[in-house]
């Protein structure tokens, strides 16, 4: 009983602490707006505010949390003294709220565990300060509205001392304010309770996985199309079977009319021969009615599934449009606490700072709000901290005292532009010339060439600054950067402008959600990787020798100019083969900076989703994350922004192992390895070692695998495991024994069975060789392998 | 009708039978609930309550740039899932050839990942006074991803440090 009943108030402590945050939100901002409001705009925002200190109050007390109740009660009687004109807003007065909201803020999170003891001594010295607030200013003549009010709310804060005190407050605090808006009835201090409303409160962590789902759906629409690819393959392979068909009929015809020559008049009768004939004719007949049925009903099914794949399409697509539309927010849940920040901030710098929001209505897929919170919040300080200039310097250069933070946010087309601007002291260039050449990328000449306008993306390059001194809030160059990269990883751009002693403004553009995009299919070897279309610049075909090496980095030409050139294999760390005559680049581009990279091979571009790498792979190198193709296929996308990082950091050693690759002494004529494994593990491992050893290598799964590979290719060695599902390793040797092109190839076999009768087995079937995998020690296995071709 | 009476006696007694309560072995003493399973002719186990479910291996795709004991990522039911090799993890040595077809998936609050085993070999509880903490040497693990080992030499790890091992995350900037 006492476990179902912590449980319980447990679950309830978890609505509390939602419903706690919102309320607390709106304090927050409602503080923020009365302390700027004008005094005849207050006593909506007074209304407003009070109406959530006391409903926070409630529910505190619902859950017995005697400290946020008392501080709420306390904020309330403020307001409601506001309210009724007994007290003015002072800055003093705001400042204490504002602490009293703080703490509130500060002990929540932590509500139904007991209060550290410094946390209800603040606690407690607030309600009394608050208190102290309301009784002293009740003494003075002339603010107060009547005896009455006045009378309730005294009485109403002396009964709240002891927080046991549990209905009267309330009922009090009804009377006291029940005199200055007498028609209202005392229920109505109550949040309205909603009728039937047109909502429905879900968890977001609930909804996130309705879209996880609903995104994989996208795999089932792409298989879909790749299955059709697939049914149109079989219908050309009807085509070719009708040629052949159309080559035959001519003979058939002679056929024919042959036999009918031969037994003329005498059909049925004796003649073994042209019976046997008649009933190989009347089985083509029947064949060629037969095909031609199969590829009528094969056409009218292929109709159908594009039918059914047009309508999936339909509707994943309208499921995956809506579902986001589900998740979307409107930018106000992120933007409501930025008028707290902005003054906290300004204060703490002592400057002074309004903040304009608008556009706040507009919605946007939560996970990029989520993501945009901190480039935001980075960009605000950066405002308070460069732009905005002290009180004393606006007023020399007659600007009004108080500077001016916007943020606007509008749709564009399918995007949202947001741009944070501030009336400051715009960003000294040259100042951003000096942070360029100290930090010696470029050389000086180049720097004192750039135009202010070309001068400026320089701003979002890390170690740039243009703040002499480090302060806690920026200095170290790093900010715009990460802004930058945030940004771009959500597919957006961010600009900026900014105009000397005018001010600054900063130009997002983001998506409307988290979208699929399209991405380039690159081949390096037998591994597939992709690359998101918009960092492609252009693919190119190049023979060997127009790389050049210019200052030990190798370049190609483009359009005139020299770029620096990078091979992929190399910097993923993947094995890679000598440079064949002609090569295949793909140029990228991020952060304003190219670079080809080569690939073996640009195979196709397609839509894709990108799917995180699970929390163990927290962030990867070169490696933003995967995606499902049609196939079924995991595939790596690549990051380019690191990618060129990369390509950077690996350019003075790149020439290096290029060089090695050709002196190691070249087999005459390039082995190749059939590997059958059906275990993936053992299957790579294997592949992985042969590779690196030179060889060209083939894989299959199992027996039957193998032995349709080595029908349709040639191959110098065959390396097999014996334990496989539908035809072992002793079952395909015996099979190549027994075939005439394949039976002089040489077969090792690699297997967990150590007993003698096994060894017998396999030498009796014909295997050249036997390894046991308990003992497998790569060195050995090549030097088998070597032996045998 | 003595069939029909001999039917009733033989369920009564077997109903008896089935009424007792099965006898603890050795009783008051705490057991935990293991997953025992086979990597590289070695035994281990980890405690259930850490193992989310054994997948069947069909695809594996190796992710570049990671260090080389994430053999890489595989689809599990639409979700991305990274795999490790727990013998490249403890710096075992390598030996023979595994089949490693089996995903054991660990999972706790804050982390999830597989691990490869060759076989499943058992779910079974065991007693904890029975795991031997002293004799760290059976092993070539050490000491502090440790349970205890067995007298039968099972090697039982421990999920949660494993789990909350800030060496096993991979977080690299370029």
């Amino acid at each position: 009983m006492v476990d179902k009943d912590a449980a319980f108030l447990e679950h309830l402590l978890a609505t509390f602490r939602v419903e706690a945050d919102e309320h607390l939100r709106k304090i927050f901002s409602g503080l923020v707006e009365l302390e700027k409001a004008a005094p005849e705009q207050r006593t909506e925002i007074v209304e407003t505010v009070f109406r959530e200190s006391h409903s926070l109050k409630g529910a505190a007390r619902s859950v017995n949390l005697d400290d946020v109740e008392a501080l709420c009660q306390a904020m309330e009687g403020v307001f409601c003294a506001m309210k009724s004109h007994e007290i003015d807003g002072s800055v003093e007065l705001f400042d204490l709220m504002h602490r009293a909201a703080d703490h509130l803020g500060r002990i929540l999170p932590a509500a139904g565990k007991a209060l550290a003891p410094e946390d209800k001594a603040v606690a407690a010295s607030l309600v009394s300060r608050l208190e102290d607030l309301t009784l002293a200013d009740d003494g003075e003549p002339g603010v107060s509205e009547s005896e009455a009010a006045r009378a309730g709310t005294i009485v109403d804060h002396s009964a709240i001392s002891p927080p046991a005190a549990e209905t009267t407050p309330d009922h009090l605090a009804v009377n006291s304010t029940a005199t200055t808006a007498p028609e209202t009835p005392a229920s109505d201090y109550r949040p309205p309770i909603p009728a039937m409303t047109e909502t429905v409160r879900v968890s977001t962590q609930k909804l996130s996985s309705l879209l996880l789902q609903s995104e994989e759906m996208l795999f089932a629409k792409l298989s879909a199309t790749q299955r059709i690819g697939q049914m149109r393959e079989t219908r050309g392979s009807f085509h070719a079977w009708e040629k052949e068909w159309a080559r035959v009929i001519p003979v058939l015809h002679q056929l024919r009319s042959a036999n009918n020559k031969t037994v003329p008049g005498n059909r049925g009768n004796g003649n073994g021969t042209s019976n046997e004939l008649v009933k190989l004719f009347e089985f083509l007949d029947w064949n060629l009615d037969f095909v031609k049925t199969l590829e009528s009903r094969h056409v009218a099914a292929m109709t159908a599934a594009k039918q059914d794949s047009r309508t999936l399409d339909g509707m994943v697509n309208n499921l995956l449009a809506d579902m986001k539309k589900v998740l979307m927010f409107p930018f106000s849940s992120l933007l409501e606490i930025f008028p707290k920040t902005v003054r906290e901030l300004a204060r703490d710098s002592g400057k002074e700072a309004d903040l304009v929001i608008s556009g706040e209505e507009i919605e946007i897929d939560r996970r990029v709000l989520e993501e945009i919170k901190d480039p935001l919040v980075h960009l605000i300080r950066n405002c308070i901290d460069h732009g905005i200039e002290t009180p004393g310097e606006r007023q020399a250069k007659n600007k009004p005292q108080r500077g001016t933070i916007r943020v606007a946010v509008t749709p564009v087309d399918s995007r949202v532009e947001v741009i944070v601007s501030d009336d400051g002291a715009g960003i000294p260039l040259d100042r951003v010339r000096a942070a360029l050449l100290k930090l010696g990328s470029l050389p000086r000449e180049k720097v004192d060439e750039l135009s202010d306008q070309e001068l400026l993306p320089f701003v979002f390059q890390s170690g740039i600054s243009t703040s002499p001194i480090i302060t806690e809030l920026s200095g170290r160059g790093l900010g715009l950067a990460i802004v930058r990269e945030k940004v771009e990883k959500l597919g957006g751009t961010v600009s900026l402008e900014t105009a000397p002693g005018s001010g600054t403004s900063f130009r997002i553009i983001l998506p409307l959600t988290v979208a699929t995009f399209h991405g380039v299919l690159v081949r390096l070897g037998e591994r597939i990787f992709i690359i998101p279309t918009m960092h492609v610049e252009r693919t190119v075909r190049l023979g060997r020798g127009d790389i050049k090496t210019v200052e030990n980095r190798e370049t190609i030409p483009l359009n005139g100019e020299a770029v620096s050139l990078a091979r992929l294999a190399d910097i993923l760390g993947v094995g890679r083969a000598a440079d064949p005559e002609m090569i295949q680049a793909i140029v990228l581009t991020a952060s304003g900076m190219s670079v080809a990279f080569l690939v073996d091979e640009v195979l196709n571009e397609q839509e894709v989703l990108l799917k995180g790498l699970g929390r163990q792979l927290s962030r990867v190198r070169n490696v933003a994350g995967v995606t499902v193709i049609g196939s079924g296929k995991v595939v790596p996308i690549l990051n380019v922004p690191d990618l060129l990082k990369s390509a950077v950091k690996h350019s003075g050693a790149a020439a290096l192992p290029a060089a090695t690759a050709e002196t190691e002494p070249a087999m005459d004529r390039k082995r190749s390895v059939m590997v059958v494994e059906d275990s993936i593990t053992t299957r790579i491992l294997l592949h992985n070692i042969f590779g690196a050893a030179g060889y060209d290598v083939v894989t299959a799964v199992d027996g039957l695998d193998a032995f349709t590979k080595l029908k349709s290719a040639e191959f110098d060695i065959v390396v097999s495991d014996v334990e496989m599902p539908r035809m072992n390793g002793f079952d395909l040797t015996s099979r190549i024994r027994a075939d005439k092109r394949l039976a002089e190839m040489p077969v090792v076999l690699v297997t967990a069975r150590e007993s003698r009768e096994d060894r017998e087995r396999g030498i009796d079937v014909g295997a050249s060789a036997y390894i046991v995998k308990s003992s497998f020690d790569q060195s050995n296995l090549l030097e088998v392998v070597r032996r045998l071709i | 009708m003595s069939d029909d009476a001999d039917r009733k006696r033989i369920l009564r007694a077997r109903a008896a039978i089935l009424a007792q309560e099965p006898e603890e072995s050795g009783a008051g003493e705490e057991q935990i609930e293991i997953v025992e399973f086979l990597l590289s002719d070695e035994h281990y186990a980890f405690e259930s309550t850490y193992v989310g479910e054994v997948y069947p291996l069909k695809d594996l795709t190796p992710l570049p740039c990671t260090p080389p004991f994430v053999l890489g990522v595989i689809n599990m039911r639409g979700k991305i899932l990274s795999v490790i090799d727990l013998r490249r993890f403890f710096d075992l040595p390598v030996k023979g050839l595994s089949d490693l077809n089996k995903v054991i998936v660990l999972h706790d609050d804050a982390m999830e990942f597989g691990i490869l085993a060759d076989a499943i070999l058992a779910a079974r509880c065991i007693p904890r006074a029975g795991l031997l903490t002293s004799l760290p040497t059976l092993t070539e693990i050490r000491a502090e991803y440790l349970l205890g080992v067995t007298q039968e030499r099972l090697v039982v790890l421990d999920g949660d440090k494993i789990l909350s091992d800030r060496s096993i995350v991979v977080h690299e900037e370029a």
